[in-house]
């Protein structure tokens, strides 16, 4: 079952061509990858499915895009209701400069939740999908910018669980990260795909190897190939994807 | 190769670049002292004069003895309905500017205004206040005139600290918090206004400290030469302190006599500033604690 | 366990799937020639099919190791050297079909000098036993037992080295069993590769275990000798 669907999807910024016509379906409670150089659109494109492009001036979408079957960008659609449906996770941790349990409480506070013994119901769910409770549970009423780097990315992750969104992208979400809390969040992203359907972009393809079962190459504006993981990382179809795989790009 | 090979070019480089510290550190230095000598030169001479009933009297004898009490009243109120004004059209304003005005030709038509208008002597504001508010408002010489051309005065200067200080939060915790599904409002005001109170405080106190120093333009709207008796509506004259300062020093009726006088008032007045100043630097850490914990 | 340890044991788990069917193809052969039965020496050669697949299916699960989780160091080896006891294993698996096959040609059953003059069941229970060890080493990661097995080949080798001396004999005394012989002779050297695969088999494991190279140093030692 698919999860996403876009229909030769146009973005521009201006007068540039970002996004040239892409068409993929990504399915459900899998992970797909998104890879490509620096400029390619595979994080443009993600910020499709949840409208954040909408925050740039001069940005202009053409072509559909379905989530869970509904048209997004139709215009009875409420971005506040979309952007729960489909929660987001940053390059660079970005927690609220608020205690750790009000971080996972906020987008419930914000979506108008006020009981209190449900909010704390679900902050304890979330930090423990998020495998960060066991680390911060004595410590809820501290400052989050007291935890670790790798701690506040799972926070974040956290936090966005905590509105049970049913899509979940991650735009290189640990690129800012040293290596152990990088597998720990690889970790979680292998345990997450039972619940959430999930898209990473990544500019680090051993990681799209290791957490994906999808993978899509982006070059230029372009959806070069997309194909399972597995064939794509062995035996690419298009020489593009080859030569970005094998490093022998340009 | 080995270091120091060439140690004539090394000892001329070491040597300037002595010199060039030695200068910016002579300079530091003298900063401090010239406001260390202002400071004390003011406390010597005025220091003889400030008592409890300095403090608490109206002035007497010509403005030769007696106290100030009527000009620190005044220069409180005139301070606080300017800020009354100041604050909420400014911090709205600001917010508006840097949160919800796309980058459009009037955005930056306001923010060149804005800037404009910090950029016009007093003294005009004080002639624009006395047209607009004494006269064709009709508020007369009032408390009401002068808050609001102090208050015109400061809200630039509301205005660009608010803007600076929501410039300065970091664009990532607003799309976290629009990720979220939270609205923009709710960004502006559970996230981004939050982080930037500590700085948009003290901005406004140290825009306290500039009113409660001016002269000119309450100079046509409000302030009185001698009025030994408190104001007791908004459309009052009152004293106000640096104005006092100017009458007793310039045009008093014995200028000789009442030196000390002028001496101990602006004393008085740097008094008031810096604790403005202190309690903004207070306020900041405090609130800078405070956000960052909770 | 992390996701490349998951990926590993799924590997593992099919290696020792196919070990069970090499496994069954020695002792089968075995079996069926001490007690003919013509449905065995079918299922030995149906299972060879079987193998392949399972040769093919671990050969691409080790691809997709290398190309999606850049193994370093113990994983590298462990990977390394599993493509290596794969094939060594689909080797093994190709000789008991062989030997299914030659049964199944044969006029059976072996007469009885022949089958106890040729020692081919000695060398039978030598190959298994060693086979049994190398997967008890494997599962272990036990080098001292690989090592063993690595010495217990030399039986085998003994075996071999006398076959066609005992073949000139028998000829001479049996004139007119010579298709049996020759038969004989064939298994007896199939089984004798097998020792040589399970043989390449231990040294992989000592190879991705401790990191040393074993192969080809006997040879070697035996060169030195021969030179003082």
């Amino acid at each position: 079952m698919n999860s996403i669907e876009t229909k030769d999807v146009h973005l521009y910024y201006g007068d540039f061509h970002a996004l040239k016509g892409i068409t993929m379906a990504m399915k459900k409670n899998q992970v797909t990858a998104f890879i490509g150089p620096s400029g390619c659109g595979k994080s443009t494109y993600l910020r499709c499915f949840n409208r954040m492009n909408d925050l740039i001036d001069g940005v202009r979408i053409e072509g559909d895009i379905l989530i869970d079957g509904t048209d997004i960008y139709k215009s009875d659609i409420q971005v506040d209701d979309l952007r729960k449906h489909v929660g987001m996770v940053f390059q660079k941790p970005n927690p609220f400069p608020k205690s750790i349990f009000e971080n996972v409480a906020y987008g419930l506070r914000v979506n108008g939740t006020k009981d209190k013994k449900f909010i704390e119901e679900r902050v304890e769910r979330s930090l423990k999908q998020a495998a960060l409770w066991d680390e911060v549970k004595d410590k809820l009423k501290k400052s989050a910018f007291e935890l670790s780097g790798g701690q506040q990315q799972r926070l974040c992750i956290a936090r966005a669980l905590a509105i049970e969104p049913s899509v979940l992208l991650m735009d290189e979400p640990t690129s800012a990260l040293d290596p152990l809390s990088t597998a720990k969040t690889e970790e979680l992203i292998h345990q997450l795909k039972e619940n959430y359907t999930i898209v990473i972009v990544t500019h680090n393809m051993q990681q799209a190897g290791r957490v994906s079962d999808y993978t899509a190459f982006f070059y230029l504006g372009e959806l070069v190939e997309y194909a399972k993981t597995k064939t794509l990382f062995t035996n690419p179809k298009d020489q593009r994807t080859q030569n970005y795989i094998t490093g022998r790009f340009g | 190769m080995s270091f120091g090979s060439n140690p004539s070019s090394n000892k001329s480089k070491r040597l300037s670049q002595s010199i060039a510290f030695f200068i910016f550190r002579l300079l530091s230095f003298a900063v401090v002292a010239i406001l260390i000598v202002i400071l004390g030169f003011i406390l010597v001479r005025g220091i003889s004069v400030i008592s409890w009933d300095f403090l608490t009297e109206a002035p007497r004898e010509g403005m030769t003895e007696g106290g100030i009490f009527p000009a620190i009243v005044g220069t409180l109120c005139l301070v606080a309905g300017s800020m009354l004004f100041a604050f909420p059209i400014g911090i709205l304003s600001g917010i508006y500017i840097n949160e919800y005005a796309k980058d459009s030709w009037f955005k930056r038509f306001v923010k060149l205004m804005t800037n404009n208008l910090a950029g016009i002597p007093s003294i005009v504001f004080g002639l624009f206040g006395m047209a607009l508010f004494v006269h064709q408002f009709g508020f007369g010489d009032s408390i009401l005139a002068g808050s609001l051309t102090l208050g015109l005065l400061a809200l630039p200067v509301v205005i660009r600290t608010t803007e600076e200080s929501l410039k300065a939060i970091d664009n990532s915790f607003r799309i976290g918090s629009l990720a979220l599904g939270a609205t923009k409002w709710q960004t502006t005001s559970r996230v981004v206004l939050p982080m930037a109170f500590p700085n948009i405080i003290t901005g406004l106190i140290l825009s306290i400290g500039r009113v409660s120093g001016e002269t000119a333009p309450i100079l046509f709207t409000v302030a009185a030469y001698f009025l030994p008796k408190l104001p007791t509506s908004i459309f009052d004259q009152v004293m106000a302190l640096p104005y006092h300062l100017y009458v007793i020093s310039t045009s008093g009726t014995n200028i000789e006599a009442s030196r000390a006088m002028a001496y101990g008032t602006a004393f008085v007045l740097i008094v008031i500033v810096l604790v403005a100043n202190l309690l903004a630097n207070w306020l900041r850490r405090y609130f800078g604690n405070k956000v960052k914990m909770h | 366990m992390n996701q490349l340890d998951k990926e590993l044991l799924r590997i593992k788990n099919k290696v020792e799937e196919m070990w069970d069917l090499v496994d069954f193809q020695l002792q089968s052969g075995r079996d069926a020639l001490v007690n003919p039965n013509e449905d065995l020496t079918r299922k030995i050669i149906k299972s060879g099919k079987k193998v392949n697949a399972y040769d093919i299916k671990i050969d691409r699960m080790c691809e997709n190791i290398f190309a999606l989780f850049n193994p370093v160091a113990v994983d590298l080896r462990w990977v390394l050297s599993i493509l290596k006891i794969n094939s060594n294993l689909e080797r093994i698996g190709d000789s008991g079909e062989s030997i299914a096959h030659m049964l199944k040609e044969a006029s059976l059953p072996i007469e009885p000098t022949l089958l106890q003059e040729s020692r081919v069941l000695e060398m039978y229970d030598a190959t298994t036993a060693m086979l049994q060890n190398v997967r008890q080493a494997f599962l272990e990661e036990n080098t001292d037992l690989a090592r063993q097995v690595i010495k217990q080949d030399k039986i085998l080798n003994k075996i071999h080295a006398k076959t066609d001396k005992m073949l000139m004999n028998y000829f001479q005394s049996h004139p007119d069993n010579i298709a049996q012989s020759l038969k004989v002779s064939g298994i007896i050297k199939k089984l004798e590769r097998i020792g040589d695969h399970t043989t390449n088999i231990a040294e992989e494991i000592v190879f991705y275990v401790d990191a040393k190279v074993v192969k080809h140093k006997q040879k070697k030692k035996k060169k030195d000798k021969g030179e003082e």
